[in-house]
């Protein structure tokens, strides 16, 4: 394995437009080290990028709060910002992995991880994150949402990095919040299941909805048909039979060493419920 | 790759692979045994040390994250006034067992106590959920961890002067 | 009752007590083991990596064993090393050391091994639902008086089933070994509980190349819980073998997810029982017990757990017509070995729950029907042991009492009417015999040895290791306790065989009650022999006389007899009690059981140091409620558990409040502890759930996989 640490991030984006074959950003650590520990990872190249400053830290502009994708989760459990304007997402993340791993986890990197459970990829998507995506040629933002293709796969060109985490300034405001993972034991767990929801009841009535569910696919996704089906719906007339037949469509949950298929698709049913059901406190 | 860190108070510089982890770097290049290895995927936190004052598994950390970074082991932890409270009360208790995991929940009490500090059953769970323990059950250890919290405002004159970690 | 602080405390606080990885010496290189990946297999071929040079790597295996390839245990069948065939996914095949660890683990990951596979088991309920399967050892405790069934008599019949369950203490296993060939003597320093089972381990792997082995603990012991019983034996025996053909210090300190996979576990249990209960006075008439443990490839120390188990079984109540059957089965697993309760926690999670299922067909609350039936004085078990004391019941009225059981039936009851979570209670109650079964105690024939130096130091000589569970601290209570001495001169020393003597493995929840006990025998046969008002100024007036060495032999009480053929007769002469109630909460859109409370009541005897005896009490209960709630090591094909990432120990989160009391602590001597508080939790959590849910559930962990197949069922 080859170790790369470029000084910059100029330098660090000419690097990866030259380098061929796999490489890996290695930033908190936290999961590269145990892929390496396991084999799973054992050649390749290892960028270390946790020392770029551009890749650090939590601000705002007029429309949306910017965090880089070094961020650790510990730096957003304590931001003061993300405590004003995004509280329901900044509390979420307490109870992420352990307070040991929080200190060196980075929120970039449980999103290119490109696991199945990251932790913090239905919370953005219910907050219709945005990734901007930096290369040496150009820079785009794209919406979290069409960041995924497949199992571990993602949009993400050779030359191109994550540069930071964009969540509009108002993603929270006036919704009723939810957000269950639900593991094995209370810390130290990794989701087999998680449910994020916002939603805007007026007069009993959906008039927005928006619900994303981690480890039940190949990659967290929005329940676009659920969605679909809930707008502008009547509390009172949710037919939960219905939810059932589309959840099935959109939902692929597995059986492997966590948990069993059976498991996750009743327990998600029964989230989207509480989180339906539940009374409106925001 | 050639390291520059503070470690206990000290400025040290080292020249190791930058994948070597800080917790084999703790243990083979300064001799810091207390410092242990439960599990070395960071779901243990028998190895926790404070970096910049927060507290990380050291089997997680590798070299090349330790440029310019603050390190305090037990070691350091254990003669500071807060550490030594902490000390006193695991004591007083008996909540220590086979001890293994102990160093790395000194350190993250620590934190609990320099950081927060409220005598709140809940909060003391929360911030040692990262460490395991398999011997005591827990119930001592919040027990101590309550009594120091205890101790500290009763006596917080005594706690000013403390320098601050980073 | 006094609380002295642990001796231990500090340092292990600061950071400064030394373990097994924090020892080395010069010229020390390190050791691992190449394993097996088959579950059954002969081995055709293994293949080394190219690219290292083989000639710096030591390389150990079968072949180069100078000894014998019995690992020394109740019943000699397993080898140090695989030699044709492998007969478990785990086993060790070589021993390989080198200077580098990194490169050492390098090497061994690029092994190639080639098998011709064999048909294997490794799927535990199948393993022990076909009778095929048994070792064909069986023990037999009939009681029977051939009573027929009467009409008004209700049948329960049901199958109860166990996991693995993973020790899993902080520290993973090592030693290190240093063969002295001028001296003929092999030195082994590790984490273990049994010394002198290490020194008959090495000496029979070294055969003649060595005059002794010289077995000594580390100064911490990073937990064991049964976990460092047996197989510090393999480890030790292995590197012993490499210092020997390296001629240099060799320590091994095994990966976790090595010590996962390869060391001993729990053993499975399926634990059938039949049951007649006279529905007019709720009497149990007849009780029928097929109790069956999954011993792994090899039955190692099983026998002994089965006995165990098999004595524990029929719970702690009367019956009059008891028969109980237990055999130990085969299958391609790692041998499971010792765990805290030692066969029992199977047996009472069955009997346990059990009792629950026949009030319930009664239409009788849990507590009703145990009161009726709990064993008071006059009593007998299986074995025909009588019942002296009714301290179980006093245990049981006690937490009855404690927990509130009767208000929060009612209270719950009323909760589960209009909520979809539900609350429980339920209550569990079990015993656990002290030392070793039957005439195990007679045989070993422990001895202590107290030193009294010139300046003072009473220096105590014992085999028995400080894990964790404060040994070292206690014994040295009940020795200076006696000798009206002050604790700070009493000092327990550090395990070596060469200056300890045998006073026996660390294990049967032995430690204090029959070595202390010895010890403090000891401590009056010096004060008498001395006669001295204050020890202190007596050494200081008789100078002469010291340093002075005193020993002592346990001595069985004749009264104790046990028939090994029929199991008649006095299995434990002494047993310790606990009744145990716990609560918990039910999430119905989860389908997860939170544990909220746990009370236990013990009585252990006389509680040498009550913040110690808490603290046992307290870990022993966490190890029963992972048990019962999240552990689990196989997942049907989907192999083992390969790191703590995935076997779910409980966090300082997932923990309930624990409420822990001792009765009968005027009593003249103390009693076991270790084992105990593993046996309630499980089952009573497991009650509490039928309490709160009406689903009967007859195996562990009540993981929401399992719960939600039951809650799907009802529904349909």
């Amino acid at each position: 394995m080859e170790f790369i640490k470029p000084n910059t991030l100029k330098e660090l984006l000419e690097i990866i437009s030259t380098i061929t074959g796999e490489k890996y950003y290695f930033a908190g650590g936290t999961d590269i080290n145990i892929q390496i520990k396991k084999d799973i990872i054992r050649n390749g190249k290892i960028i270390f990028i946790n020392h770029i400053k551009e890749l650090n830290g939590i601000k705002e502009d007029e429309n949306y709060i910017l965090i880089g994708s070094t961020t650790t989760f510990r730096q957003i459990i304590e931001s003061k910002l993300l405590n004003d304007k995004l509280p329901f997402f900044q509390k979420s993340l307490n109870n992420f992995a352990s307070p040991l791993i929080q200190s060196q986890a980075t929120i970039g990197g449980n999103i290119a991880n490109g696991s199945p459970t990251a932790d913090v990829v239905p919370l953005l998507l219910v907050l219709d994150g945005k990734l901007e995506l930096i290369s040496n040629s150009m820079n785009r933002t794209i919406n979290l949402k069409d960041f995924f293709t497949g199992y571990k796969k993602f949009i993400l060109k050779p030359d191109e990095i994550i540069k930071s985490i964009f969540i509009p300034q108002n993603a929270e405001n006036g919704f009723d919040t939810f957000y269950e993972k639900i593991g094995s034991r209370k810390a130290l767990s990794i989701a087999k299941i998680a449910v994020a929801g916002l939603k805007k009841v007026v007069n009993n009535e959906i008039n927005e909805i928006k619900i994303a569910v981690g480890s039940l696919n190949e990659y967290p996704r929005r329940l676009d048909l659920i969605e679909d089906y809930l707008l502008n719906k009547d509390l009172k007339d949710i037919d939960f039979k219905k939810i059932r037949i589309i959840l099935k469509e959109e939902i692929t949950p597995i059986t492997d060493l966590r948990s069993d298929k059976d498991y996750r698709f009743e327990v998600c049913l029964n989230l989207i419920k509480k989180f339906l059901l539940k009374p409106d406190s925001g | 790759m050639k390291v520059n860190f503070n470690l206990n108070n000290k400025k040290v510089s080292i020249d190791v692979d930058p994948m070597k982890r800080l917790l084999d770097i703790l243990r083979e290049d300064f001799g810091l045994l207390g410092t242990k290895e439960g599990c070395g995927e960071g779901e243990c936190g028998a190895c926790t040390v404070l970096m910049d004052g927060k507290p990380v598994t050291s089997c997680l950390v590798n070299a090349c994250h330790l440029e310019g970074k603050t390190i305090l082991t037990v070691e350091a932890i254990a003669k500071e006034p807060i550490g030594k409270l902490l000390i006193d009360c695991f004591d007083e208790t008996n909540a220590v067992q086979c001890g293994f995991c102990f160093p790395g929940f000194l350190v993250s009490s620590y934190y609990f106590l320099i950081s927060d500090g409220e005598q709140n059953l809940d909060k003391i769970k929360e911030a040692l959920s990262g460490n395991i323990c398999r011997c005591t059950g827990y119930q001592k250890i919040f027990e101590s961890v309550m009594l120091a919290c205890k101790k500290k405002q009763l006596y917080s004159h005594r706690f000013s002067l403390i320098h601050p970690v980073r | 009752m006094k609380t002295v602080k642990k001796v231990d405390a500090r340092r292990k606080l600061e950071g400064k007590a030394k373990f097994l990885d924090d020892y080395s010496y010069d010229g020390m290189i390190y050791g691992q083991f190449f394993c097996s990946n088959s579950h059954h297999g002969i081995i055709k071929k293994i293949i080394f990596p190219q690219e290292y040079d083989l000639s710096q790597f030591i390389i150990v295996s079968a072949k180069d064993i100078p000894g014998k390839n019995i690992v020394p245990e109740p019943e000699c069948d397993q080898p140090f090393i695989a030699e044709k065939e492998v007969f478990h996914f785990g086993q060790i095949i070589l021993g390989v050391a080198h200077p580098c660890k990194e490169t050492l683990k390098d090497f061994i990951k690029n092994i190639k091994i080639e098998y011709k596979e064999l048909p294997a088991l490794a799927d535990t309920k199948e393993t022990l639902k076909d009778e095929m399967n048994s070792f064909g050892r069986k023990i037999i405790i009939d009681y029977s008086k051939n009573v027929k069934p009467k009409r008004e008599w209700i049948h329960t019949h049901s199958v109860y089933y166990t996991p693995h369950q993973e020790q899993a203490y902080l520290e993973p296993q090592g030693m290190i070994a240093i063969h002295n060939q001028e001296q003929k003597t092999m030195f082994v320093k590790g984490t273990m509980q049994c010394p002198f089972f290490v020194k008959d381990a090495v000496e029979a792997i070294m055969g003649d190349k060595i005059k002794e082995a010289i077995i000594e603990t580390s100064e911490g012991i990073g937990g064991a819980f049964g976990g460092k019983e047996d197989f510090p034996n393999i480890i030790a025996g292995i590197a012993s073998l490499l210092s020997y053909k390296s001629k240099k210090p060799v320590k091994i300190v095994l990966d976790r997810s090595d010590d996962m996979k390869i060391t001993t576990k729990r053993h499975p249990s399926r634990v059938e029982i039949d049951t007649y209960t006279d529905s007019k006075t709720h009497k149990i008439k007849k009780i029928n017990i097929d109790y069956r443990l999954d011993a792994g490839a090899y039955q190692t120390l099983s026998p002994v757990v089965l006995s165990r188990g098999v004595l524990h079984s029929g719970g702690g109540y009367a019956c009059e017509d008891v028969y109980i059957k237990g055999q130990l089965y085969k299958s391609n697993t790692p041998s499971n070995g010792a765990f805290r309760g030692f066969g029992a926690p199977q047996a009472f999670f069955a009997i346990e729950s059990h009792i629950d299922k026949i009030a319930a067909s009664l239409n009788l609350d849990p507590y009703e029907f145990r009161r009726m039936n709990i064993f008071r004085i006059g009593d007998e078990f299986p074995s025909t042991q009588k019942i002296t004391e009714n301290h179980l019941f006093d245990c049981f009225e006690k937490v009855i009492e404690k927990s509130d059981y009767h208000r929060k039936i009612k209270e719950f009851a009323k909760f589960n009417k209009s909520n979809d979570d539900k609350k429980g209670i339920g209550i569990a109650i079990a015993y656990h015999g002290g030392g070793y079964t039957g005439n195990g105690e007679k045989v070993l024939n422990s001895e202590v040895k107290i030193v009294i130096e010139k300046n003072g130091v009473v220096k105590v000589f014992v085999s028995n290791a400080d894990m964790g569970q404060g040994a070292h601290t206690t014994l040295a209570q009940l020795v200076n306790e006696t000798l009206s001495y002050p604790f700070e001169k009493t000092i327990v020393q550090i395990p070596n065989t060469s200056k300890t003597p045998n006073s026996g493995p660390t294990v049967a929840s032995r430690t204090i009650y029959i070595v202390g006990n010895l010890l403090r025998k000891l401590a009056l046969k010096i004060k008498k022999e001395l006669q001295f008002e204050n020890l202190e100024e007596f050494i200081s007036n008789n100078q002469e006389y010291f340093p002075k060495e005193f020993r002592m032999h346990f001595v069985q009480d004749p009264s104790v007899i046990f028939n090994e053929e029929t199991y008649q007769g006095i299995a434990y002469k002494d047993y310790s009690w606990v009744a145990c109630v716990a609560e918990i909460y039910y999430h119905s859109v989860t389908y997860t059981i939170e544990p909220k409370r746990i009370w236990a009541v013990f009585d252990i005897g006389n509680v040498v140091n009550v913040k110690i005896a808490e603290g046992q009490a307290e870990g022993g209960i966490m190890q029963g409620v992972g048990y019962g709630l999240t552990e689990f090591f196989y997942k049907k094909g989907y192999g083992r558990m390969q790191g703590l990432t995935d076997y779910a120990l409980p966090t300082s989160l997932d923990i309930p409040e624990i409420n822990v009391e001792f009765i009968h602590t005027n009593s003249d001597f103390p009693k076991g502890l270790g084992e105990i508080p593993m046996h309630t939790p499980a089952p009573a959590i497991r009650n509490a759930f039928y309490n709160a849910t009406g689903i009967f559930i007859d195996e562990i962990p009540l993981v929401p996989e399992r719960i939600i197949k039951y809650e799907l069922l009802k529904k349909k």
